[in-house]
């Protein structure tokens, strides 16, 4: 009977051990929109990328898996009597589908010295945008130079030096040392392609990353088509030029319209928008109009056509190698190497939810791991091999958080300068940065695990004792 | 402190290692050499029980608690250390009381797989370890086999803390009910 008890409770223990090995990583990670948190279906995803240049422009060419195009963004339905916006940016997938596919890219030239060993980490400041914690827009509004300078609503990317407190967004150095940095060459160029808000024109945004995110100067190659006074869109198809007022919201919904299909509205397919109309139920309008860029903004362009193809985009860009506005872009130079950062929006997110890669050296024919090839001619032939770069889902991770010793082990290495690739991979990457969005309820279900762990063992120790010990004689 | 931990802790690796060894040969043999190697088996468990105590403490300072605690490799290292010195301390208490009776009947195949299992768990804590100092081995690899990805938290849900609470009264009970009935 002893032995039987004995060889129960080894089953038991042994048992216990099998549940909690079945069980471990499960109860806490779930979906939740009202704290900002989605964490999608795949953790990391493959980015190819080659690079070229003739001497006086340069080209990058990407190619990436996705299921459909991303072509939709932000429209204006009418709804009720009402037009109503569909494509807002929010967390997770916006649940019509109604979102661009996207690629980024940061450039820089060694002017911001933790790019090279941190990547895009260190545009990470503190209560990002969609973060769980996020400044509310009537927080950065009331910050002087954000909000009352430059009409920010929100926290976005930005600089480390920028602020003079890491752990506060707010804490934005004097205008005159803002300034001081931009002419030291302070800042990451960011290349911006996207499918709905400039792909259709052949366009790509150019921007810089600063104290904050800015357009460079000049104008976008998209504006707002919407009249907050009368709840009503700007501007309409041209029935003349396009044969139709508006588009059809279930061809959107069914995704019926392609490349070749009009679903994007042009400045110059646009007309006045008349309320007058006997609108119908279902009648649709881009919120988002497309123009011809000016100045600047307007320096990247696609190079002949970017489409989706057999479960793949395939976008290539061109701008001049020195666009003349060294405050804005990073000057590419022949023998010189530079450092470059990828990201892409695919499956209709935005904001947070895009998958990055870790810093990517680009050397204009020097070694890197990103060679640009020198070509003769006005358009490379991409003769060389991709380069195959891994892509991850980031999570809620900061610099600040990064760079605090009470809250990241690793701090240390990094006031030491060790870049992050000696230390993690990108799918470690991933799996912290969405451990991070559950920092809190994960620390404590892990608590309790190791503490009933412990007295699993302890209990077991007792009976094992108890069971196991024979009387002398 | 880190380096220090990193000294401390090829003690208990070796000396629970060593011990399984003469466990192993005890329990496949009642020969000479056996016998004499068995009386160093209690030793060799105290040895390593102390001196993966101190190894513990050396490690819980190797970062600010909340640093060690914040990161999921550190969380997993520190809770598999934890059962890791807990498990042999319970084997070391047993073997002590349960002296020579070990080796009688099936008591030493039984004494085996416990000592066995200590092993694996102590490889998982030494791996993750590894990983923490930057150094990950295959084993992790063989972890993430077997379904657990190192770099994500080891935590189980609320029903399974109930199961195992329910286990462990269970246990104990069991235990006391023997004894009562063999008293």
């Amino acid at each position: 009977m002893k032995q039987a008890s004995l060889y129960a409770s080894i089953a038991l223990f042994a048992g216990s051990f099998a549940v909690i090995w079945a069980t471990q990583g499960t109860g806490v990670i779930k979906n939740d929109l009202s704290r900002n948190i989605f964490i999608p279906a795949e953790l990391t995803m493959p980015l190819q990328v080659k690079a070229a240049y003739n001497g006086r422009d340069m080209f990058f060419r990407y190619r990436w898996p996705s299921e459909q195009p991303g072509i939709y963004h932000d429209m204006l339905k009418f709804e009720g009597g009402k037009w109503v916006r569909y494509g807002r940016s929010v967390p997770g997938p916006q649940p019509q589908g109604i979102y661009e596919d996207r690629v980024t890219m940061l450039v820089d030239d060694g002017s911001v010295p933790e790019f090279e060993k941190y990547g895009g980490y260190i545009t990470i400041g503190d209560r990002m945008r969609f973060f769980t914690n996020e400044a509310s827009k009537e927080e950065v509004k009331n910050q002087p130079y954000l909000g009352g300078k430059k009409n920010k609503s929100e926290v976005g990317k930005y600089l480390p030096a920028t602020r003079s407190d890491v752990n506060d967004w707010a804490s934005v150095v004097p205008e005159d040392d803002l300034a001081a940095l931009r002419e030291a060459g302070y800042f990451l160029d960011l290349w911006h392609w996207r499918a709905h808000r400039s792909n259709p024109i052949d366009k790509s945004d150019d921007q810089f990353v600063a104290e904050a995110r800015y357009g460079d100067s000049g104008k976008g190659p998209f504006f707002t088509n919407w009249d907050g006074d009368n709840q009503q869109p700007k501007l309409m198809f041209d029935p003349v030029s396009t044969g139709r007022n508006a588009l059809n919201w279930d061809d959107l919904a069914q995704r019926k319209l392609g490349f070749d299909d009009l679903y994007y509205l042009r400045e110059d397919q646009a007309v006045a928008f008349d309320p007058d109309r006997n609108w119908a139920e279902g009648d649709t309008i881009p919120r988002r109009v497309l123009r011809a860029g000016e100045g600047s903004r307007s320096d990247i362009s696609v190079v002949g056509k970017a489409r989706w193809k057999d479960g793949f985009w395939d976008v290539a860009l061109v701008r001049a190698m020195d666009t003349g506005n060294p405050l804005e872009d990073k000057a590419m130079v022949d023998k010189r190497v530079y450092n470059v950062a990828f990201a892409v929006h695919r499956n209709a997110t935005g904001s947070r939810w895009h998958y990055v890669s870790l810093p990517v050296s680009l050397g204009l024919d020097r070694e890197a791991e990103l060679n640009a090839v020198r070509f003769e001619g006005a358009e490379p032939q991409w003769q060389q091999p991709w380069l195959d770069v891994a892509l991850f889902y980031p999570g809620q991770v900061s610099w600040p958080m990064l760079v605090d010793r009470e809250q990241h082990a690793g701090a240390e290495q990094i006031a030491e300068g060790v870049p992050v690739k000696v230390r993690h991979s990108e799918k470690q990457l991933a799996l912290y940065g969405v451990e991070m969005e559950f920092k809190d309820e994960i620390q404590l279900q892990w608590l309790f695990t190791m503490l009933a762990g412990l007295g699993l063992i302890a209990a077991f120790g007792v009976a094992a004792n108890l069971l196991m010990t024979r009387k002398e004689g | 402190m880190g380096v220090y931990h990193l000294l401390a802790i090829v003690f208990p690796i070796a000396l629970w290692d060593v011990a399984f060894l003469f466990i192993l040969i005890r329990t496949l043999s009642a020969g000479s050499l056996a016998t004499r190697l068995e009386k160093t088996i209690v030793p060799l468990l105290l040895l390593g029980v102390l001196a993966g105590a101190v190894a513990y403490v050396l490690g819980l300072l190797a970062w600010p608690y909340s640093a060690l605690t914040a990161s999921p490799l550190g969380r997993n290292h520190m809770l598999m250390a934890t059962w890791t010195l807990a498990y042999w301390t319970m084997i070391l208490v047993l073997a002590w009381r349960l002296g020579e009776q070990m080796w009688l009947g099936a008591s030493r195949w039984v004494m085996l797989g416990l000592a066995a299992f200590g092993v694996a768990l102590l490889t998982i804590a030494g791996t993750l370890g590894g990983s923490l100092a930057g150094n990950p081995s295959g084993i992790s690899d063989l972890v993430r086999l077997l379904g657990w990805e190192v770099y994500s938290t080891f935590y189980v849900p609320n029903l399974t803390l109930w199961l195992l609470v329910v286990v462990s009264v269970i246990l104990v009970g069991i235990g006391l009910r023997e004894r009562k009935r063999h008293a």
